[in-house]
């Protein structure tokens, strides 16, 4: 453990960029998700066929040619937007954070977009004939019938694309953001000990997934209280 | 900025050179990983702790830790290893290409076993026990009834599976392989056009998707080819 000393605070902070694009990459992911479902689930044929491409696309391409793209593509287009103001700058990019984010986020929300949508016609008929017959309106159907039921019905699959994210913001370095794959890079440069700090890497990516895993069966627990036996 | 056809009709050729390369990565660890798959899956469902406890370890560290990591492990940091260095194996991982293969293998076996043991345990016990009656043993049972069944059971998630195998090959560019995203990648740096060259490039990797998905449909039809009712 002699080689980590001098790296520990790299790779803590190299972890807390990992934490960050998780963070915001899940929050667009649900919402890429929703808008993914929600047009897929509509009446109109245009929104479905915009769904249906976004999910072909997204789920048939690899990870890290979209991050690519995005980095790249974002920065030639921004370069040739500035270039109409200012002929003297010579290169402009999105910040590798903001690329990678969205474009981890897009992957995966292709995802989540079968789950929810999988989620919404998952709920029993019955429920909400039920609801309607209480005299809830749709609203109030949504709130308190669909929404309850939904979540646990996606919760399972909703786990595994959090740890898709997770996963997937380890290609994000490639982009040049300083997370912790990144941070194994140089100091592999300056250790010449790339096994080590490879193995770090994976521990860090380890205990991350253990968190998310152990949350998603915590909140199963908490979803499922009401099917088991009082004690 | 504007998009250049006559760039995507000299650089379409030359990224299809690497086609062959995507295609023994895929094949190679696909065929490899199934058979890691089963041997890990048989020790899952063994019943013997010693068997199925590392089994269980590998497959959540597998499945826990991002595929860049474990090729970076693989290629970076094993070569530092003197036990590596001198074993016979040495000529596998001196060479990227090998490392690429090992590292998918290894990734895509821990993922496919637990498809496998799904699909072991969805075979209805009724089927067993019928076997049981006619008088088959324990391994007459597994080859005859259990292996066709969860064959078809599993087939599905499989090739979801295999879908992303085919986009893990794309990483193998990290570790400088020319597969067709390594030299999507040179050329994008020469020629700084990455809209036409990305973008062409996923429309591949998605017809090589949908390939995959038609193949997988035939071999589910003929898997299941005994459950059509036919009049």
């Amino acid at each position: 453990m002699d080689v980590l000393s001098g790296w520990w605070d790299d790779f803590f902070w190299g972890s807390v960029v990992v934490a960050q694009v998780f963070l915001a990459s899940l929050v667009l992911m649900v919402i890429f998700g929703l808008i993914g479902a929600a047009a897929k689930l509509s009446g109109s044929r245009i929104a479905q066929k915009i769904a249906n491409g976004y999910t072909i696309v997204f789920r048939g391409t690899p990870e890290i040619l979209v991050i690519l793209l995005l980095y790249f593509g974002s920065a030639i287009t921004l370069t040739a937007i500035a270039q109409l103001f200012n002929p003297e700058i010579k290169f402009l990019d999105v910040p590798p954070f903001w690329a990678g984010t969205i474009a981890i986020a897009l992957i995966v929300g292709s995802y989540a977009t079968e789950t929810f949508r999988g989620a919404f016609l998952g709920v029993k008929p019955g429920s909400i004939e039920a609801a309607h017959a209480l005299g809830m309106n749709t609203l109030q159907v949504f709130i308190y019938v669909r929404v309850p039921e939904m979540w646990r019905l996606a919760l399972p699959a909703f786990g595994n694309h959090m740890l898709s994210l997770i996963k997937d913001t380890a290609l994000i370095s490639i982009i040049g953001l300083n997370e912790t794959l990144f941070v194994a890079k140089q100091a592999m440069g300056a250790t010449g000990e790339p096994f080590v700090m490879y193995i770090t890497v994976g521990a860090i990516y380890l205990g991350f997934s253990t968190v998310i895993t152990l949350s998603v069966m915590a909140l199963e627990h908490f979803g499922s209280r009401h099917m088991r036996a009082e004690t | 900025m504007s998009f250049d056809v006559s760039l995507i009709l000299s650089a379409l050729p030359k990224m299809l050179m690497g086609i062959g390369l995507t295609f023994q990565l895929l094949i190679l660890s696909g065929v490899l990983g199934l058979m890691l798959a089963i041997v890990l899956m048989l020790m899952r469902i063994s019943g013997k702790w010693y068997l199925s406890w590392p089994a269980q370890v590998y497959i959540y560290v597998f499945r826990g830790t991002p595929i860049l990591v474990q090729i970076f492990i693989v290629y970076y940091g094993f070569p530092q290893l003197d036990f590596i260095r001198d074993s016979f194996l040495w000529p596998i991982f001196r060479d990227p290409f090998g490392c690429a293969t090992v590292a998918l293998t290894l990734n895509t076996g821990a993922y496919v076993s637990e498809i496998l043991r799904g699909g072991v345990l969805g075979v209805d016990r009724g089927v067993l026990e019928a076997g049981e009656a006619l008088g088959l043993n324990p391994r007459q049972r597994f080859t005859y009834l259990t292996t066709p069944i969860a064959a078809r059971l599993a087939l599905p998630a499989y090739g979801n599976d295999v879908i992303s195998l085919l986009k893990s090959t794309a990483l193998a560019s990290t570790i400088t392989l020319a597969d067709m995203t390594g030299i999507a990648r040179t050329l994008v740096a020469q020629t700084y056009a990455p809209y036409e060259i990305f973008i062409s490039l996923a429309i591949v990797y998605m017809i090589i998707t949908f390939l995959i998905q038609k193949l997988m449909a035939r071999i589910e039809r003929w898997l299941g080819r005994y459950t059509v009712r036919t009049s």
